[in-house]
């Protein structure tokens, strides 16, 4: 039972990593919660079972429309909508209700054009599962625990080893100071708008392929994310993952001793704690500065 | 007739929900993503009381402030330590476990089946059943709720608060005790936000956690926003807009099961459109701005 509750606990970490990481990428240089990617992950999810069934393309043609869906709608939402609010001068209060409000219309679009009720795409039969150690995982949440595993250190390498993840931190560092160097700031949020969507879409379909989703899928795990980027630390990427393991685990040993139902109550409880003693994160630097 | 009735009782409640959330952030600038759970405390302890131990009507709505302030005061405290968007995400985050309570504590609650048959008020002998009294009983509460918050903006105390929201670090430059202020107002906004909740669980007299979702939170934000933030009577004018306009798409004839979708898009891309072009909303003052 252990065993299995341990395996729970590191699948469940998997999908919150996947959407954390995806979040916590965009949240790095922008600095405000963008609940619109809920819908940006959804999206992928949504944009894969319309290829599926309204176009019959091959499964690995309808990932790449999937994940072109979510980037397309990141996008758009960035050039559009935030990049308006960055000429204003917005604070992160106006950007944060904003995109609540963008959320609510995506998720009700997504509900007018798929309904309102479960859809699936899973890959392979449901019983199927593989043994290891007495627990069972299916071949969907192996691939989850790999992607997840493979982005952590792939989205590290991009902002430790490359130019784009030096703009991109550099931003994150000293907005103001990143604009005097030369580096064009919509440039840097254009592409981390492009590439978080993308991984949202990513995580979206993976989830997607190991269980049914419905259009209110993206609020959950995007709160999940959130959760695990606050708790990991904003700004490092495998803080944000060691953040949703910890998350998974917990929830799944609750599901274990108290019930399945109490699972968001505990990840919102442990965010409560971190955000009340340690706002910073475990592996994160001080977050908020007090400026006159 | 009681159509019309019933628009103006909703207007009444969700005016109640908008001015006591617009003290709170319209006022004092701390952006609460959790007045729904407010609401919904107010509507649960109303109709658990009712239901268990049939105490009476005005009883109840006393019961019902005290506890929701006691819980505003619980999660205010310590959330108030952190600012801005921080903030909004803890409050975010007590409206999940509040839902997470109401549709999971089964034993007590009754989980997603709701309570049903919630029994009509009833004030020194005078039955409320119809939709008359029920607008009659909302009108003298809306009133004394507008009246209360009236006195408190422009009181000394509002001003400070005003000072809280421009500029917190010259509020505390000045010798107010910001933390104070701040909590203080989220437990009068808790408290108020209650009064519709009782109010909304005696008009329908069935009550499930599906109205007091984080949705209903946003809905609210949306009034203050477009009404507008720091003006009482914006919250008044929002709470109409929004609740009459949705009703148009009624009598344009759109099938219901889209007519819920559309509700929501309007709510969500009135919101947008008023951060992007007009942030203050129809006649308000605040924009989010420091």
């Amino acid at each position: 039972m252990l065993a299995q509750v341990l395996l729970n606990g590191l699948i469940a970490g998997s999908t919150y990593a996947l959407i954390g990481i995806s979040f916590g990428l965009i949240y790095m240089p922008t600095r405000f919660f963008h609940f619109a990617h809920g819908v940006v992950y959804a999206a992928g999810a949504y944009g894969t079972l319309a290829a599926i069934s309204w176009l019959n393309l091959p499964l690995s043609i309808a990932v790449l429309v999937g994940v072109g869906t979510s980037t397309v709608i990141g996008l758009t939402i960035e050039c559009t909508v935030y990049r308006a609010l960055r000429r204003r001068s917005a604070s992160s209060l106006v950007f944060l209700l904003t995109s609540l409000g963008l959320y609510i219309v995506l998720q009700n679009s997504i509900s007018l054009f798929f309904g309102d009720y479960i859809q699936s795409i899973r890959i392979g039969a449901v019983e199927e599962g593989i043994d290891i150690l007495g627990a069972r995982i299916t071949p969907a949440q192996i691939l989850i625990v790999s992607m997840s595993l493979a982005l952590t250190v792939a989205v590290t390498i991009l902002l430790k080893r490359t130019k784009m993840g030096r703009a991109i931190r550099a931003v994150a560092n000293d907005a103001e100071l990143a604009d005097i160097s030369g580096i064009n700031r919509d440039k840097v949020f254009f592409r981390t708008f492009a590439i978080g969507s993308a991984l949202a879409g990513v995580a979206g379909i993976l989830v997607a392929f190991d269980s049914d989703f419905c259009p209110t899928m993206g609020i959950n795990a995007l709160m999940m994310g959130v959760v695990a980027v606050i708790i990991g630390g904003v700004g490092s990427i495998h803080g944000i993952a060691l953040g949703a393991l910890l998350i998974g685990m917990a929830q799944q040993f609750g599901v274990w001793k108290i019930g399945s139902q109490w699972q968001n109550a505990i990840a919102f409880v442990i965010l409560l704690i971190f955000l009340l003693f340690r706002p910073q994160g475990f592996l994160g630097k001080k977050v908020k500065k007090v400026t006159v | 007739m009681e159509y019309l009735l019933h628009i103006l009782i909703l207007i009444g409640i969700y005016v109640i929900l908008a001015v006591s959330l617009n003290l709170i952030v319209g006022y004092s600038g701390l952006l609460s993503i959790a007045h729904a759970s407010f609401y919904g405390v107010g509507a649960y302890v109303a109709a658990l009381l009712a239901l268990k131990l049939h105490s009476p009507f005005l009883a109840n709505i006393i019961c019902a402030i005290i506890l929701s302030g006691l819980l505003g005061a619980i999660v205010g405290i310590p959330s108030l330590r952190i600012r801005d968007d921080y903030f909004a995400i803890a409050t975010f985050a007590f409206q999940v476990i509040t839902f997470s309570v109401m549709n999971n504590w089964v034993s007590f609650t009754g989980g997603p089946m709701g309570l049903p048959g919630i029994p009509r008020p009833a004030i020194f002998g005078w039955k409320i059943t119809t939709h008359y009294d029920f607008l009659i009983v909302i009108l003298v509460l809306c009133i004394i709720i507008l009246w209360i918050s009236h006195k408190i903006v422009t009181s000394p105390f509002g001003r400070v608060l005003k000072a809280v929201r421009e500029d917190e670090i010259f509020a505390q430059a000045m010798g107010k005790n910001v933390a104070s202020y701040k909590v203080l107002i989220f437990v009068i906004g808790a408290g108020m936000a209650s009064v519709a909740g009782v109010m909304y669980a005696y008009y329908i007299s069935f009550i499930d956690p599906t109205s007091f979702t984080i949705m209903e939170s946003i809905l609210i934000i949306s009034i203050v926003i477009i009404g507008g933030a720091g003006n009482i009577w914006g919250s008044v004018l929002g709470a109409a807009v929004l609740v009459i306009l949705p009703e148009a798409l009624r009598f344009l004839g759109m099938p219901s099961s889209i007519a819920a979708n559309m509700r929501q898009i309007i709510y969500g891309a009135l919101l947008v459109i008023f951060m992007l072009f007009r942030p203050q909303g129809f006649i308000g003052e605040y924009t989010f701005r420091k």
